[in-house]
């Protein structure tokens, strides 16, 4: 008898005891109208993640984090889209191809890119501006698409090939920057400066894909309109 | 024993009154101890569900966004239908997000902003000056011009987990004025001082109905009615009646009023759509008005609140009556409880549902299937299902709605003129002509599409529309040119079996010595076929695959006029290369894909590939130019205005199962199929059939300029149409052609004819 009611009054305290514990930890309340499941745990990120990398973006993106406040998920109200809450500041997916051709001085690209004559369409520039702009900032996604956009509204542009296929070079994608460059050719029969550019940069891709015939004659090209 | 027995009782006697305390006190205890195991499980349960809840967003799915910017062509009628299509309401002067505006110039146009792949933008007021459907400027109030601007994306669909809830999540700012007092006042008039319980208001609501001789306010409290969503199921059992009020209860200790509420706004069920049930006010105001939350007036949200009690009773789109009678008994309880005055009841009361006209069932059938399908070879199903993506697409609504139009309208046409056509089917593709992005995919003649998505599912024999690519073939081998002479006479060919084949022309006659250009422009069989056979059957496969073309394709002379299967997608994909200069690039139709806060997932880069080189291709285009001002598909000039030029090209089978027609304009590739679902054959001939649907849709598309760049290598020579043979620029029936300077006609001084 005597020890039951130590049992009982053991068990009573317990059950404080659980209450207690359980209202001290009870969270602080967190935005609760979000779906976090993409944020929550790596696990989880993976598999949002593409099975097959068509993508520049994700392994080593930096993601500026949002402040603790909610993060707005539903489209933002107009006027007041928070700007801190951007978190799209993608990184190339080897940062290793950026620093070898920024460190190479006399790149085709970087000479040449100054000398092209200017778009008759001002929205064109804008955007090669802004191009130019955001793969300064090392935000080298966000200047392609910005760049795909220029092709969209003006499709037979060269200057707009011109830069996709530089870009696409300085990401170590030779094979597709020598494509958007040959496809640029078309598009110029009669505008040297841009022959001399567009065969230049072949050369380079050819280059960097250790067709050395093709460089070579690339290079002859480009002699032509030098 | 009897010593032991008595003394037992004894003691036993003198402990009654104690034992009967201890045995309350256990039962007591016991009572306790359930009743606390029972709260401090329902307590973990709601911290659990209520923090740990994640609604399962379906990806969303957005169509291109509208670009605004000097010199941009717009098609008759496009920017009223996409400003429509978007929920944008025309008013006398706009002055907030949503609203548009007739002015002397054009159009005044006041954007809400949007999250876009690439970073926000912002919502703008933009007087858009027209003349003649070209964007001449862009102005802001302050007086300051803009270069380009681009207008939200149209929500086109979603990627729906199984139990196909739907819903678009929205905050308490989100709310328009007067939104959560219309709620308060109708479904929980005490909420922000009740405990989650309210004896009170359950008498009220009683009250309010024997008045109103009806149900018109319910007893539960917004968080009780929150329990019963959220935790438990539909089934009305005693254990849910037990445990509803101390789980509300609960929920008002852990959370503050507002926290409940936000959750609440989000997860009541306002109704469905086929197997979509649409969830939480955000999607609701979407559904109903096509307008975004923020953004309703005072007569729109009372309608919404009104619903909770029975979306599908009250649904404004099945019973309008009922809905409006409903609506204004909402706005009559806010003017008994002073919140609107009486006159202002009046006028809402007086006000239409104003639903959207945008219809909410799908209208991107086909497309979405391929969405659908591209986005599965990347992404899990739960995470496209439960994620929250945003998929961002190149679906034009302007170009898919002329498409539908097109397919609908001249379907009925040639079932007018031929008789009913049993089982006619249709599909159509739109690519944009040098990014290769899909604008536009019709699978299924009526739009809506049940199983087959005959743009992509099902592949036909291509006829004539396999020429151009024999001619490719025979153009990139130097030896040939658009004149050059091919025999029309009869052909026959031994096939592997032994027999002869021996193909004839579509009217049954030889036509001699023709110029290249002239056997394609009238799709002459007997001359194509000996062009194909000079150049190799197994070039011009060569070349079909460089196209992108990659199944396996026996080499019998007979592909040579289009003894090949393939989809219409395919066949865009090929005329896709023929238009972006001999540059194959594939045709895709996601732009980039990210997570519900905008980050980045993936994006697709724009690629090409040469398939073929500039020079012949330019050749080819003019033939093909040829094919549409003087050969097989002039008809598409009933169409067109005659300076409009386009590339083309007819296409039909045998015994005319298979009514094809393909090619460009300066901006658009587009695809046109029509045959029978059973393959017999049809009254159609390429020209007959889907020469006018391609011509109809393309008469609604903006104009665009066709650009032609000419190589280096090529010159213009003006030839007599018939001989091919150079003549003077004064000579009548001419046509202009580029000819290789490298086999340079001789100049004749005399017209030939």
């Amino acid at each position: 008898m005597y020890n039951n009611q130590i049992t009982s009054c053991k068990f009573v305290s317990l059950i404080s005891l659980v209450i207690f514990l359980g209202a001290c930890a009870a969270p602080g309340y967190g935005p609760i109208v979000e779906d976090l499941s993409v944020q929550a745990r790596v696990s989880e990120r993976m598999s949002v993640l593409p099975n097959n990398v068509s993508t520049k973006a994700p392994t080593n993106t930096t993601v500026v984090s949002p402040p603790p406040a909610p993060v707005v998920t539903a489209k933002p109200k107009p006027y007041v889209a928070p700007k801190a809450v951007v978190t799209i500041t993608a990184q190339p997916i080897s940062n290793q191809v950026i620093t070898q051709l920024a460190t190479q001085e006399d790149t085709p690209v970087a000479v040449q890119e100054a000398s092209l004559p200017a778009s008759d369409q001002a929205v064109v520039e804008q955007l090669l501006t802004e191009a130019d702009q955001l793969k300064a900032q090392g935000k080298v996604t966000q200047a392609v698409i910005q760049l795909q956009r220029a092709q969209r509204i003006a499709p037979r542009e060269p200057k707009v090939y011109a830069r996709l296929a530089a870009l696409q070079l300085s990401l170590g994608e030779a094979s597709r920057a020598e494509q958007l460059a040959l496809k640029g050719l078309t598009l110029v029969p009669n505008k040297k400066s841009y022959q001399y550019y567009f065969w230049k940069l072949i050369g380079a891709s050819r280059s960097n894909l250790g067709d050395s015939q093709g460089e070579a004659e690339a290079i002859r090209q480009a002699a032509k309109y030098k | 024993m009897t010593k032991q027995r008595s003394n037992n009782k004894a003691k036993s006697k003198v402990s009654v009154g104690w034992i009967s305390w201890v045995w309350l006190f256990k039962f007591a205890t016991v009572l306790m101890v359930v009743g606390v195991v029972a709260l401090v499980y329902l307590d973990a349960q709601i911290r659990h569900r209520f923090e740990g809840y994640r609604w399962s967003l379906p990806a969303k799915v957005y169509s291109r966004p509208l670009e605004l910017f000097k010199g941009q062509q717009l098609a008759t009628g496009q920017l009223d239908y996409e400003l429509t299509q978007l929920g944008y309401r025309w008013v006398e002067h706009a002055k907030a997000p949503g609203q548009v505006q007739k002015t002397n110039k054009g159009i005044a146009i006041y954007s809400r902003g949007f999250r876009f792949a690439d970073g926000d933008e912002q919502g703008f007021l933009v007087e858009v000056s027209l003349q003649k459907n070209t964007i001449t400027d862009l102005r802001q109030p302050s007086g300051a011009s803009k270069a380009l601007l681009r207008l939200e994306p149209q929500l086109v669909g979603g990627i729906y987990p199984a139990h196909n809830e739907d819903r678009e999540l929205i905050q308490l700012n989100d709310l328009p004025n007067g939104f959560i007092e219309t709620l308060l006042a109708v479904e929980d008039r005490n909420y922000y001082t009740h405990y989650g319980i309210s004896p009170w208001g359950i008498v009220r609501a009683m009250w309010a109905n024997i008045q109103a001789g009806s149900v018109v306010q319910g007893g539960s409290t917004l968080t009780q009615q929150l329990v019963k969503n959220f935790y438990l199921t539909d089934r009305q059992t005693i254990w849910r009646k037990l445990i509803e009020a101390p789980m509300a209860l609960l929920l008002n200790i852990h959370y503050s009023k507002d926290e409940v509420l936000e959750v609440y706004l989000n997860e009541v069920f306002v109704g469905q759509a086929g197997k979509r049930a649409i969830h939480g006010f955000g999607l609701a105001s979407r559904f109903y008005f096509g307008q975004p939350l923020s953004e309703l007036k005072l007569h729109q949200v009372a309608l919404l609140v009104g619903l909770v009690k029975g979306p599908s009773y009250y649904n404004p789109q099945r019973h309008p009556k009922r809905a409006t009678k409903r609506r204004n008994l909402v706005l009559s309880i806010l003017a008994q409880q002073g919140l609107i005055s009486d006159a202002q009841k009046m006028q809402y009361q007086g006000l239409p549902l104003d639903l959207t006209e945008a219809s909410q069932v799908s209208r991107y059938p086909a497309y979405m299937d391929v969405v659908r399908q591209q986005l599965q070879q990347n992404y899990q199903p739960s995470a496209l299902s439960s994620h929250g993506l945003r998929i961002f697409t190149s679906l034009d609504p302007w170009v898919q709605h002329q498409a539908d139009t097109a397919m609908a309208e001249q379907v009925k046409k040639l079932n007018q003129r031929h008789g009913k056509i049993d089982g006619l089917q249709g599909a159509i593709v739109v690519s944009h002509r040098d990014s290769g992005e899909l604008l536009a995919l019709v699978g299924d003649y009526n739009g809506g599409y049940a199983g087959h998505n005959w743009a992509l599912d099902r592949s036909r024999q291509v006829g004539s529309l396999l020429k151009p690519v024999v001619h490719l073939a025979a153009l990139e081998t130097g030896r040939f040119s658009p004149v050059t002479i091919i025999d029309d006479g009869p052909v026959s060919l031994p096939q592997p079996d032994g027999t002869l084949w021996q193909p004839q022309n579509y009217d049954r006659k030889s036509h001699g010595k023709v110029p290249m250009y002239e056997a394609l422009a009238k799709s002459y069989n007997q001359a194509n076929v000996r062009l194909g056979m000079q150049v190799g059957v197994d070039k011009v496969l060569q070349q079909l695959r460089r196209m992108g073309v990659e199944q396996p394709i026996p080499a019998y002379p007979s592909v040579l006029l289009g003894a090949v299967e393939m989809s219409p997608l395919q066949v865009n994909q090929v005329y896709q290369t023929i238009a972006g200069n001999g540059f194959y690039s594939p045709l895709s139709l996601v732009r980039q894909v990210t997570e519900a806060n905008g980050l980045l997932l993936s994006h697709f880069p724009f690629a090409v590939r040469q398939a073929a080189s500039n020079d012949a291709t330019y050749l080819l285009q003019h033939e093909m130019r040829m094919v549409a001002n003087y050969g097989t598909a002039r008809g598409v000039y009933q169409y067109l205005p005659k300076q409009q030029q386009v590339a083309a090209k007819t296409g039909t089978t045998n015994d005319q199962r298979d009514s094809w027609f393909a090619g460009f304009s300066g901006q658009h590739v587009a695809t046109v199929w029509l045959g029978r679902e059973d393959a017999k054959p049809t009254p159609l001939t390429g020209a007959g059939g889907a020469l006018h649907v391609w011509g109809q849709l393309m008469q609604h598309l903006a104009y665009t300029t066709y650009e032609d760049i000419k190589p280096q290598s090529v010159e213009h020579y003006y030839l007599n149409i018939t001989t091919g043979k150079t003549m003077p620029n004064n000579c009548p029936n001419g046509v202009w052609l580029p000819i290789p300077k490298t086999s340079a006609p001789s100049f004749n001084t005399t017209c030939g004819y």
